[in-house]
């Protein structure tokens, strides 16, 4: 007696069908979440805009930033330091109210996190600030975006490229960047 | 072959899209919400409202001060991150921690991060002894003592006002003494249990010096140790064990070229072996207490016969010698005849030898090897410090046991006595009697400053929570030194974490809440004010012979270095002018009904119990047994062989004053009529991590004193053991103590070594 290989799958054919749709589906799903909803621009709890700052009146990156040459963090402005000018500049701004409320409460404003590497990495703002590694070549074009955005990837490959393009020494032993 | 056709399954075209409609679409959303919840949840990034001025985020700072958790005064170094305490090292430049700090320093964390800590003042609610308290404001709290305070002092009865301290070393003690004084009381004692009252006795009697001697460990060739478990916990370990690296394979000062000098060689003499007693070259079990005898032993073959001291020394010849101590008199001979020829040799006495009621004597015959040795003084031998350069010295501080208690009893025999107690748990380390308990219940008002509820706070009427020693201020003139003036600044290396402050803070708003002349005599706003003015006046007195611009320069430069040091040397003669007699030592309980001597020793994680509150020390593996979290207690093969016991075990131990359970640990380290057990465990009241694990030892001690001192003689107790049946695992990283003929150690030398592995 003999037993037809392809008669005997076809019994499961409208079963593989249905899996491969499923399956189709699944990935679909996953896809259309990761594209709708990348969450590189997330909404800030104030619409605070690089480009004014950076681009418009060109303030130095470590103006705000001011750990960044001399610490792993590169340091978000502390309430006081925005208070600094806008005790005095454009007070009518909705968005300056909001900046002025969370100081009046002494309250620290709840920026979400953009740029965002795993725990086990150790990433020290300090050494590429002396490196003289432009801000932008991680965080993009800060300059022009209204609302900041990750545009660099900031995969492991993605470091390892650019110390290996720099010829950075130890750039590619494990425990530069993972301590 | 045709499908059998089930009339049930078969769909419409209608029912099939929906079906698959349905499908795809619950199989797009599971994809959807699979990758929604595979990301990384958001972050937020909290800035500062105001930005901290003294640090910059992710990036350490390094703070000196000083460790108060023993009284040996190591300086530390603390790592600060974002002004929270990381890590503690020892201070490199500090003299006597050189950098090291041991476990009970690492732990000091646990002390500041406690979740058992006291936060609010509370007072008590129910009975005395029971821990019902409930909280109060520092302002009521303070309130109430300083009115009472006031009451008396106006009444002309502040002499009923008694202060019962720990180790309070530096200018904090002065302001305690002055406040005291104003009160009109002198009721001032330090009591701590580990405090070598009997060393100090023994030192003023020997060499007119009552004083905690530099021991020269580094440059000695060999160091006799009776029951001195130096490298565990004995005085200042970390200076100690830094010495003792330099003893087994250092170079001496200055010599940083050319062969290493020969290796010093190491005696251990106790009953019980210690960690010291691990690493010696020649461990010797002699009977707890005798040790006076083995060292007029030694004396008395060193001496020869001729010298001062030929007729005291006359009857300790080695065969009466071998019969008291349980040494071998050939044993005896070769230790006399090496220390005799050695170029350095270095006698030692502390822990067990000092801890009988023969515990001066015993060190006074300790003593007069080092006289006979003339190492008074000397490079590698005994050396005394010069005066330190501010505050009293322990022998002029501390009280012992029976000092403690006549002291408490007297201030529950005055009417309104008033007990203010700070940084001491006597009622933890105090022999199983009742006297002091009941002491102090008669005492109307128990006020107690403290990080923890200990078993002493809980008699207390009103406890005020202290700052830890990471938050606030001091000073300390270390003691021992290492044969020169030092002394150090503690200063806070995190703000306090809750509201709390200093022991100095708490007198000082004391004072400022009583009448006017109290709040004139005590003007300054805290305790750093009156600190930096005590500074003050010391870099006033040294001005021409400081480097400095100005006293604020000073200030700066001792804070960050941790330490200020002069060089300047005491000079000492070798005189000795103590008479040398042995005084065999009296056990509480008889032969017959409690055949064991019984020998407690301060543990290398909780000392004298103060560390069992802080996890990693219950975490540590004892050095000798690796057991970790409980009570043990030592018996040697033979007596477990005579009980019919094996590890884990679980014994009934009666002494005349008490008994308690604990499990069996089999060592050969141990003379077969000796048990021990480590001190620490066993407590009543001392938060979460200490309260109710394992046996307090001090527990069933009889309250025998020193005959001298009446310092507590805590190795003087006997007792009984009785199997109970029941038995548990004990939890330890070590396996086997044997080598069972592995060889692990490499081949043996032809001659087999004394207590070697025949296992």
């Amino acid at each position: 007696m003999s037993v037809s290989v392809r008669e005997a799958l076809g019994a499961f054919k409208p079963a593989a069908i249905a899996v491969g749709i499923a399956l189709a589906a699944y990935i679909a799903g996953w896809v259309a979440y990761e594209v709708f909803f990348p969450g590189t621009a997330p909404v800030q709890p104030i619409e605070f805009s690089h480009v004014i700052h950076a681009g418009d009146y060109q303030i130095d990156c470590q103006y705000c930033h001011i750990y960044a040459a001399r610490s792993t963090t590169a340091g978000v402005p502390a309430v006081e330091k925005c208070m600094g000018c806008h005790k005095v500049i454009a007070t009518d701004k909705p968005e300056i109210q909001k900046l002025t409320d969370y100081w009046n409460s002494r309250q620290a404003i709840p920026w979400i996190k953009v740029h965002d590497l795993a725990d086990f990495v150790y990433f020290p703002h300090k050494r590429h600030v002396q490196a003289e590694v432009a801000c932008q070549t991680c965080h993009g074009e800060v300059q022009t975006m209204a609302r900041i955005e990750r545009v660099a990837p900031l995969s492991m490959k993605w470091c390892v490229g650019c110390h290996e393009e720099r010829e950075v020494e130890n750039g590619r032993d494990c425990w530069t960047c993972h301590k | 072959m045709a499908r059998k056709k089930n009339p049930g399954s078969k769909l419409s075209r209608r029912e099939f899209l929906a079906l698959v409609g349905t499908g795809t679409s619950v199989m797009a959303g599971a994809g959807f919400l699979t990758a929604k919840f595979s990301r990384r949840p958001v972050e937020q990034l909290i800035p500062y409202v105001v930005p901290p001025e003294d640090y910059i985020p992710g990036v350490a700072a390094y703070y000196n001060t000083v460790c108060n958790l023993c009284p040996a005064g190591c300086g530390i170094t603390v790592r600060i991150r974002e002004g929270r305490a990381k890590k503690i090292e020892g201070n490199p430049a500090h003299p006597v921690s050189q950098g090291g700090t041991c476990a009970l320093g690492q732990s000091g964390l646990q002390v500041l991060y406690n979740p058992d800590r006291l936060q609010t003042p509370v007072t008590r609610r129910g009975e005395r002894g029971t821990g019902d308290f409930h909280t109060v404001g520092w302002n009521s709290a303070l309130t109430t003592v300083a009115s009472h305070l006031d009451k008396l002092r106006l009444a002309n009865r502040g002499a009923g006002v008694g202060l019962l301290t720990g180790d309070i070393r530096g200018h904090l003690d002065d302001l305690l003494i002055q406040f005291l004084g104003l009160m009109g009381s002198g009721r001032y004692l330090q009591y701590a249990f580990t405090n070598p009252t009997n060393l100090y006795s023994a030192n003023a009697a020997s060499f007119d010096t009552a004083q905690l001697p530099y021991y020269d460990i580094a440059n000695s060739d060999f160091l006799l140790s009776f029951g001195a478990d130096f490298l565990g916990m004995w005085v200042s370990p970390v200076s100690y064990s830094r010495a003792y690296g330099d003893f087994r394979q250092g170079r001496r000062e200055g010599e940083d070229k050319g062969p290493r000098r020969q290796r010093g060689q190491l005696v251990q003499i106790e009953p019980r072996m210690s960690l010291t007693g691990a690493n010696a070259d020649i461990w010797v079990p002699a009977v707890p207490g005798t040790e006076g005898a083995l060292a007029l032993g030694i004396a008395h073959i060193i001496a020869g016969g001729a010298g001062r001291f030929a007729a005291a020394l006359a009857e300790f010849d080695p065969p009466r010698v071998a019969e008291i101590s349980g040494v071998e008199a050939s044993t005896i001979e070769r230790l006399a005849r090496s220390f005799g020829d050695a170029k350095a040799p270095l006698a030692i006495g502390g822990g067990g030898a000092a801890a009988g009621t023969n515990g001066v004597p015993n060190l006074v015959a300790i003593n007069l090897l080092n006289h006979l040795a003339g190492n008074i003084g000397r490079e590698g031998g005994v050396v005394f410090n010069p005066k330190p350069a501010f505050g009293r010295t322990g022998m002029q501080r501390h009280g012992s046991y029976l000092d403690l208690l006549a002291f408490v009893e007297e201030i529950a025999d005055v009417d309104d006595g008033v007990l203010i107690i700070a940084g001491t748990n006597p009622l933890y380390d105090f022999p199983g009697d009742e006297r002091l308990v009941r002491a102090l219940q008669r005492i109307p008002l128990v006020v107690g400053l403290s990080s923890f509820m200990d078993e002493t706070m809980q008699y207390a009427d009103i406890v005020l929570p202290v700052n830890s020693y990471l938050e606030g201020w001091g000073d300390d003139a270390p003691e021992p030194g290492v044969g020169m003036r030092v002394a150090s600044i503690s200063q806070p290396v995190v703000a306090p974490l809750y509201d709390t402050m200093d022991v100095g803070d708490v007198f000082i708003r004391l004072a400022q809440r009583m009448d006017r002349d109290m709040q004139r005599a005590m003007p300054w706003p805290d305790f750093h004010a009156y600190l930096r003015n005590a500074w003050r006046r010391m870099y006033d007195k040294r001005r021409d012979k400081l480097d400095y611009v100005d006293f604020d320069a000073f200030w700066t430069a001792v804070l960050e270095a941790g330490v200020w040091g002069e060089t300047r040397r005491a000079s000492q003669r070798n005189e000795f002018h103590a008479q040398v007699d042995y005084e065999p030592p009296v056990h509480a309980g008889n032969d017959v009904d409690y055949p064991w001597y019984f020998q407690p020793f301060v543990s290398q994680g909780f000392f004298d119990g103060r560390g069992a509150n802080l996890p990693w020390q219950q975490e540590l593996p004892d050095p000798m047994t690796s057991i970790v979290y409980g009570s043990w207690i030592e018996l040697n093969p033979r007596t477990a062989n005579e009980l019919g016991v094996d590890e884990g075990d679980i014994l009934e131990v009666s002494s005349p004053a008490g008994s308690l359970r604990a499990p069996v640990w089999i060592t050969q380290g141990i003379r077969p009529d000796t048990v021990a057990m480590p001190i620490g465990q066993g407590h009543t009241s001392f938060g979460r991590y200490a309260t109710g694990r394992g046996a307090n030892p001090l527990s069933i001690l009889s309250a025998q004193v020193d005959s001298r001192t009446g310092a507590f003689a805590w190795g003087a107790t006997r007792v009984n053991l009785t199997p109970t049946g029941e038995r548990i695992r004990f939890v330890k990283t070590g396996g086997w103590s044997r080598t069972l003929d592995r060889q692990i150690l490499g081949p043996r030398s032809g001659e087999t070594q004394e207590g070697g592995d025949h296992g």
